[in-house]
């Protein structure tokens, strides 16, 4: 019983820790141009492709086409910025959310033209060897760390945690601790107010996309390689991160991160009282949090802005 | 200006997406009117793209080779048989609209397809109310032909598959007495965990665990936890080969030793890609068809279509061929070049509501096919696939005699 709870727990975490890598990415947009970036699911989706395509058609090991796909899509996401987003800066913001709609419906239609609607794996023959787990000739486990009852972590489970965390610690070290960090909260706090003193907003917002965006690759590859790569992946996890960017409190990076490992959580247990609402359950905290503080666990009230 | 270009661009993009099959539509009309007029035309619906693509590559390349074969004999009546496909992506909601577009086509004689139970059940009033027959070459829900006279299928429904699945597990492999399910929440997931359940209960199978999935999700490690905690000796898998072999992989990652049993969802190569072939070993699944060593007409089909495509055709590649077939065998003896479109697709429809006996059988690879009152096809035998050295082969085993 309760070895049986560890192990969801654990089952939990791991997702909870992709969703909380997407999760960033909507919170830090919005945190700074108050837009919610739509699109953000779908770079997830091409950071998995990315990573796919690097390792199998361009034969770059793992360990660089790691680093190369989150250059790809800090890229994706500074083009999708300076192309779709920047002009509509001082529109009404039904104007970019829209905007933002119609980019994630392009991106998801041109991933499938490109590399059609097949499910795709990433082949374990060209992943380092303790990435491909499962039960050996041996009759055990192999790859894995084995949990209290029956259970066992996969080595590449215990990898993603890690890469999540020490992500999550870099991301708030770079916003706390660095010059551009400083931009990008006073950008948050008042982008006008932050104009005036001399940063140069369009710069910030372009970095603040670049390392979301990238931040979403890691997603994207970590899930290609537990799971598979379609077209339409970006739906699923792309909501429920948003939803643990909303449980979080929108526009804080922390809440992001505790709401991304809620959900997580939330979708597992729930799984486990009634699976066909699996997701449901994650969705139904997420609304109880919301009726309970609007702003979510970690927002502050929000200022009327003009 | 600016924001008048993004709009255009929006306006374009979505236009763009959305007048795709049309675009074909209006290409094929615009073809050689001389042409046109000596082409019987057909449609097959599939899904070419989505979860289901894989079986949609098959049932193409299936319905193609049909296509070539009796064109190159001279086609039907001295016409040209025309095969057009159409993409459902293995959704409901895509399915009726491609139906009414099916429906609507002046040109278009009859459909084989669709292959998803969901997409079949979704066409069928469309199909129904336009008088046009539709023939599934893979939908096995119990009620795709149900309600409508012009619905047919040329193989099992899932209340035979199911039973047959309980039966073979408890009468074949008998060390397995415990048995867990994990199935798609979808028309056919759910129809043929129904069946295997009430049979299982029926033979005395110990039911431990049913666990349900969603179609696309691509993480199953919360269900297995609890499944594992069960400790099933089997899991049979009713759901489609792109999940099934996710779940085979992440089961084994979390340590799941019980035997796998699978249903013709999963009966494509993908599995085993997706799964992993360590994984996959030893897996067992059913399938309407095995492609006889004895059998001269099954042979000779696997050599034509090795020749054209270079690989192995699989069960539902069989079954189009022979639907294509079918159609095109009722073509040859009704239609007529001076009646309206509505008397040609009924007379289809009464030509194959007449084979109704074994004598009136038509004999394609896949054995003989007849109907009962509703359109089922309910002579046809099941058949067991293992995986073996990371590849599908027809289990020592077979279970003949049902009960």
């Amino acid at each position: 019983m309760w070895a049986q709870i560890f192990e969801q727990l654990i089952n939990g975490l791991v997702l909870g820790g992709i969703y909380a890598l997407i999760a960033v990415g909507y919170t830090m947009v919005y945190g700074i141009i108050q837009l919610i970036n739509f699109a953000h699911g779908e770079i997830y989706m091409f950071g998995a492709y990315f990573g796919l395509i690097l390792i199998t058609v361009c034969h770059i090991p793992f360990w660089f086409a790691l680093p190369l796909a989150m250059l790809l899509c800090a890229l994706l996401g500074m083009l999708i910025d300076y192309v779709a987003y920047r002009p509509l800066r001082n529109a009404p913001r039904l104007s970019a959310l829209i905007t933002a709609i119609g980019i994630s419906l392009a991106l998801q239609n041109l991933a499938r033209i490109i590399w059609s609607a097949s499910p795709r794996k990433y082949p374990p023959d060209l992943l380092p060897s303790f990435f491909v787990s499962g039960i050996g000739k041996t009759g055990e486990v192999i790859n894995a760390i084995p949990l209290p009852g029956d259970g066992t972590l996969p080595y590449r489970d215990v990898f993603i945690l890690l890469i999540a965390v020490a992500l999550m610690i870099l991301l708030n070290l770079l916003i706390y601790y660095t010059r551009i960090g400083k931009a990008m909260r006073a950008c948050a706090q008042n982008a006008v107010a932050a104009n005036l003193m001399g940063i140069k907003t369009n710069a910030v917002i372009l970095v603040t996309f670049a390392i979301g965006s990238a931040l979403g690759a890691v997603a994207g590859v970590m899930v290609g390689l537990s799971e598979v790569v379609t077209p339409t992946m970006g739906y699923y996890k792309g909501v429920a991160a948003f939803a643990a960017a909303v449980l979080g409190g929108i526009g804080s990076v922390t809440g992001a991160i505790v709401g991304g490992l809620l959900i997580g959580i939330a979708e597992v247990f729930g799984a486990d009282i009634h699976s066909g609402y699996r997701i449901a359950f994650a969705y139904i905290i997420m609304i109880l949090v919301i009726l309970i503080r609007p702003t979510g666990l970690f927002g502050k009230a929000t200022s009327k802005r003009a | 200006m600016r924001k008048w270009f993004v709009g255009l661009l929006i306006i374009g993009l979505i236009s763009f997406s959305g007048c795709k099959p049309s675009d074909k539509t209006t290409h094929n009309a615009t073809d050689d009117t001389q042409k046109a007029q000596q082409e019987l035309k057909i449609a097959v619906a599939a899904p070419i793209t989505g979860s289901s693509a894989a079986f949609g590559a098959m049932i193409k390349k299936g319905a193609e080779l049909k296509k070539k074969e009796i064109n190159e004999a001279g086609g039907i009546k001295g016409r040209m048989l025309t095969v057009l496909f159409r993409d459902d992506a293995g959704k409901g909601s895509e399915a009726s609209l491609v139906a009414e577009g099916i429906a609507n086509d002046k040109e278009i004689l009859a459909v084989v397809g669709h292959f998803n139970s969901a997409c079949s059940l979704a066409g069928q009033t469309i199909y129904d109310r336009a008088g046009i027959v539709e023939l599934s070459p893979g939908s096995t829900a119990v009620n795709v032909c149900e309600g409508s006279k012009w619905t047919f299928r040329n193989l099992y429904r899932d209340d035979f598959q199911g039973k047959f699945i309980a039966q073979y597990i408890d009468n074949v492999l008998t060390d397995l007495e415990t048995v867990a399910v994990f199935f798609d929440n979808d028309d056919y997931g759910r129809g043929l965990r129904n069946a295997f359940v009430a049979e299982a209960e029926k033979i005395g199978l110990t039911l431990v665990a049913s666990e349900a999935y969603e179609r696309d999700t691509t993480n199953f490690k919360a269900q297995l936890t609890s499944i594992k905690a069960k400790k099933p000796d089997a899991i049979f898998i009713s759901g489609l080969y792109t999940e099934a072999g996710l779940i085979v992989q992440q089961a084994r990652e979390a340590g799941v030793t019980s035997q796998f049993f699978g249903a013709d969802g999963i009966d494509n190569a993908d599995f085993l890609t997706t799964a992993g072939s360590l994984a996959a070993e030893g897996t067992y699944i059913t399938t309407p068809f095995l492609f006889g060593k004895d059998d001269p007409k099954a042979q000779e089909m696997v050599a034509n279509f090795e020749k054209l495509y270079n690989v192995r055709p699989d069960t539902w590649a069989a079954l189009t061929y022979d639907a294509v077939g079918m159609i095109a065998e009722a073509l040859e003896k009704t239609y007529k070049p001076e009646a309206k479109l509505a008397e040609n697709r009924n007379a289809i429809r009464e030509h194959l509501a007449a084979i109704d006996t074994p004598e009136e059988g038509y004999t394609g690879v896949t054995g003989l096919t007849y109907f009962d009152h509703n359109g089922d096809t309910v002579n046809k035998p099941a058949y067991v696939k293992v995986v073996k050295d990371g590849k599908f082969v027809p289990a020592e085993k077979q279970l003949v005699d049902m009960k």
